[in-house]
């Protein structure tokens, strides 16, 4: 990691030129084969991993994560720029190599885009990097000028020395500089938060030119010369075989197509996972089906080809399966024998001495994250190398299923990160990335581009899970909470009991129970909020239940149980327990100022409000929000929508238009959750295809937005996933105070309409 | 032989006329600023203009099209200054990105038929998904787009 390195990562194919003349370059090593690749690799020394300084004074800055549209070509750069002291308006940017990250250790620290982690993660490591780069350069000028470094300050891409004014561009000392010492992260100073050039603004997306001019080359839209493009049909029930295929049939279409069977596999996991740690814990296993792809000169021809192939499926142990009745079942085990994970107090005895009791169940169906973008994936493998282009949000395991399904080693696999559209959790899962190596692997020598239709992408995706959960709880005579206690059954998925036991309103006595039930056939996939999106709607829904039993106040009761005196006095880590109902309580009063909860409301009105985070362990590093929704109710015309208000305390703010943008959009996909989105199941088979059966909103269901950011200097935390449980919350209690039902189970619009 | 007019230039093509509109221009003609989102006319992520009418070009054949002219994101203007990629760009519209080509298309054929379109009628004029959910953007843009060819800019 000392040397410098001369980067090979200039390859641009459909360069990415914004309006103030940033490029976005897609990386390719040397490579071998009858299908040429082009190579216009652009000279540089890089510095220290994070940095690349161009003889003509340009500076790329590597973005360790697959741009999805949350921003982080925009955001990673503001914060590594911060300290390097760089124009920019001349800055570029480049994705990471896996192959890097892996061979310097994780040097990117935090790869995959998965639980709101970019700003939190990185926000010490970028402006440390900046930081050191800028140290080794004013070294290697102080060498130079022979002067000491403290004479010298960092401008705009120069080091300029203060008493004369003399200037050195970083390139003429970026060689230099690159054999200096690498400074001690911890000890290199870094600005205080007042002198912030471009943390905490609002800088315009670096990619809002591209993007208004249709030039941002996503996955979709990568080609090379000579490539061939798949369509891909898989198993039409979960754990069906390929039977067999008719390759004559389809002979003599158009466009030489060629069968390639592909066989089903455990491709990996869902997420990263810490080393000695258990990956059944921290994510879950991803599993593909068998499925037959056909190759053609073009991705139209590969379709129809495929239309008309005659294969035969064996259905599988699932044939069977429908999630009607296994949602029975799951309520069933909610009810009887889910094991009990969490115990405070005495729960069951203060059930028998409650003045009164509720108890109501809740469910939640499957659903698919359905980003707009299907999933695709470029592969070329020849000559002993493979080189993928991919937009997935794993792409370190994309990166390890490339080398190792080839069977060559890791520095062979090239894996070049392209923009998303959108992701939400589901290209986190690399079914698509396993599918194009297995392919490419039946076509050595030729680039070959996966695309999956709508359809397959519909019902062959990987599922937010399926889940009962039974509340029951017990009131004083006063009406106060007494005990609480939850028990979820939930299908195949990551460990999410998190959904229940860390819903921070909670009296002193309460328990937990939680089961996974393995019986689901239907792959377990990440979908934005995650457990936080299927349960704090469920929590928020039964403690509004118990309240109206009152006859009290929203605020004031909701508010009671925010109790730090309620907190086990044993609890491992008690002052962050403190510190998040504290957090809890500071939005509460926010959000009831800013949201106006007290203005009136007219007849046929609802409000609801709901506050939560997404700290899904102790240490994890939550934004808190506090989200308050009105509807308009009526038995005949329905339900709309009226406003969302949002609060969020979320830290230090990097880019608030971009906190903005994606706390705007977390509310439209909180309500295409809420009111629109369910995936069935029966003989084995998803029900629905496409967005006429698995709607998404649209423009004249989008509310009016408002949405206060509450100052802060603490550090980072999530955004990204943050608006998504509080607006289901808020929005199910405020149909019921509409006068509308009691929804204990979504899709809303299904459940308005029974 | 087919021939079709695109952002002002002539083709001949020799392709099926049963292929979508989507996949002549995407993979024929390498303009892939139109993308493909649903393949059933759903999304609108496909959405262009033939003869000035938007149109849903994955479920929209390529023979259907013969003789017409028709205009893709790349060519609505030559160096992406149509008051709505203008409204775009200020208002901070994309996200992901990915279907803001066909909204743009979406919202450049609405006004054309509606310079002041009420909220209202912009709700029910451009029905096109956004999965990112940048609706009140896109409500924002348009009329600040409107407001823009209003004033004869």
């Amino acid at each position: 990691m000392r040397e410098p390195v001369l980067t090979r990562r200039g390859f641009v194919t459909g360069a990415l030129v914004t309006a103030a003349g940033v490029s976005f370059t897609l990386s390719l090593a040397g490579c071998r084969g009858k299908a040429k690749l082009p190579d216009d690799s652009e000279p540089g020394v890089e510095l220290i991993s994070w940095v690349v300084i161009h003889p003509d004074n340009s500076v790329t800055l590597r973005v360790p994560q697959t741009e999805i549209g949350q921003g982080v070509l925009t955001t990673i750069p503001q914060m590594l720029a911060e300290e390097l002291e760089v124009d920019w308006s001349t800055l570029k940017s480049e994705f990471y190599d896996p192959a890097v990250n892996a061979a310097r250790e994780n040097v990117y620290v935090w790869t995959a885009v998965l639980s709101s982690h970019s700003a939190q993660t990185l926000f010490e490591p970028t402006q440390r990097a900046g930081a050191q780069v800028r140290t080794m350069l004013i070294r290697a000028a102080a060498a130079r000028l022979k002067v000491p470094e403290t004479e010298l300050e960092a401008v705009k891409g120069s080091i300029r020395h203060k008493a004369t004014g003399k200037e050195l561009t970083y390139a003429s000392v970026a060689d230099a500089a690159a054999k200096m010492p690498i400074p001690d992260p911890k000890t290199v100073k870094l600005k205080d938060a007042g002198d912030r050039q471009l943390v905490g603004k609002a800088i315009p997306r670096r990619d809002v030119d591209a993007a208004v001019r249709g030039k941002i080359v996503y996955g979709i839209d990568f080609e090379l010369p000579d490539m061939r493009f798949a369509a891909v049909r898989q198993s039409p029930t979960f754990g069906g075989k390929l039977r067999s295929v008719d390759k004559g049939s389809i002979k003599g279409k158009p466009g030489n197509p060629q069968v390639v069977e592909i066989k089903g596999a455990k491709v990996g996991y869902n997420g990263p996972v810490p080393e000695g740690e258990d990956p059944d814990i921290w994510a879950a296993p991803v599993k593909m089906d068998d499925a037959v792809a056909v190759v053609a000169d073009s991705w139209w021809q590969a379709k129809t080809a495929l239309d008309a192939l005659a294969i035969e499926w064996d259905a599988g142990p699932h044939a069977k399966f429908s999630s009607e009745e296994y949602m029975e079942t799951l309520a069933k085990q909610a009810r009887e024998d889910a094991p009990v994970i969490v115990e405070a107090g005495e729960a069951k005895s203060a059930l028998a001495k409650a003045a009164k009791t509720l108890s109501a169940e809740y469910r939640y169906p499957y659903m698919d994250p359905a980003p707009l973008e299907p999933m695709n994936c470029s592969a070329f493998v020849d000559g002993g190398e493979v080189h993928l282009w991919t937009n997935s949000q794993f792409p370190d395991d994309a990166w390890r299923i490339a080398h190792s399904l080839c069977g060559v080693s890791p520095d062979k696999a090239h894996v070049n990160i392209l923009p998303a559209g959108g992701g939400f959790g589901r290209r986190l899962q690399n079914d698509f990335v396993h599918q194009a190596v297995q392919i490419a692997l039946a076509c050595k020598g030729t680039p070959v581009k996966l695309l999956l239709t709508r359809e397959e992408c519909v019902r062959k995706s990987y599922y937010a899970p399926i889940t009962a959960a039974r509340f029951e709880a017990g009131l004083d005579g006063a009406g106060n909470v007494t005990v609480w206690t939850c028990s979820v059954a939930s299908g195949t998925s990551a460990e999410q009991s998190y959904g229940e036991t860390r819903f921070p309103f909670q009296p002193p006595n309460v328990r937990f129970a939680y089961k996974r039930n393995p019986d689901s056939p239907l792959p377990f996939g990440w979908m934005r909020g995650v457990g936080f999106t299927q349960h704090l709607w469920m929590n928020f829904g039964f403690l509004d239940e118990l309240r109206l039993l009152t006859g009290r106040d929203v605020p004031e009761y909701y508010r009671s149980l925010l109790n730090p005196s309620y907190i086990p006095a044993d609890l491992e880590d008690r002052e962050i327990a403190v510190a998040r109902v504290r957090n809890h309580l500071k939005l509460f009063d926010f959000a009831i100022e800013k949201g106006r909860w007290n203005a009136p409301k007219g007849k046929g009105r609802g409000r609801g409000l709901a506050v939560g985070d997404t700290s899904y362990y102790p240490a994890y590093s939550s934004s808190t929000k506090a989200a308050i929704v009105d509807v308009s109710f009526d038995e005949e015309t329905g339900l709309r929508v009226d406003h969302v208000f949002l609060a969020v305390d979320a830290g230090t703010v990097i880019n608030p238009d971009i906190v903005h943008a994606q706390l705007e959009g977390g509310i439209a996909y909180a309500l295409t959750t809420a009111l629109l989105s369910e995936i069935t199941v029966e003989n084995g088979q998803v029900q629905q295809s496409n967005f006429h059966d698995y709607p998404i909103l649209k423009l004249d269901q989008m509310p009016a937005v408002t949405i206060e950011i509450l100052p802060s200097t603490e550090p980072p935390a999530s955004i990204g996933e943050d608006a998504v449980p509080v607006t289901i919350a808020a929005l199910v209690n405020a149909i019921a105070d509409a006068g509308g039902p009691r929804l204990r189970s979504l899709p809303v619009t299904k459940n308005l309409a029974n | 032989m087919l021939e079709i007019e695109v952002n002002g230039t002539k083709h001949r093509l020799d392709v099926d006329p049963a292929v979508p509109l989507l996949w002549v221009l995407r993979d024929s003609l390498g303009l892939k600023g139109t993308k493909f989102g649903c393949g059933a006319g759903l999304c609108g992520a496909c959405t262009v203009h033939v003869d000035g009418t938007a149109v849903r070009s994955c479920a929209f054949s390529v023979g259907q099209a013969a003789g017409s002219k028709i205009t893709s994101i790349e060519g609505l203007s030559a160096s992406g200054d149509h008051p709505v990629q203008i409204a775009w760009r200020e208002g901070g519209v994309p996200q992901c990105g990915y279907c803001q080509p066909g909204m743009i298309m979406a919202a450049a054929a609405f006004l054309k038929n509606n310079s002041a379109p009420s909220d209202e009628e912009i709700a029910q004029g451009v029905t096109n998904i956004c999965r990112c959910g940048t609706y009140n953007r896109i409500r924002k843009a348009i009329r600040s787009a409107a407001e823009s060819v209003e004033d004869g800019q």
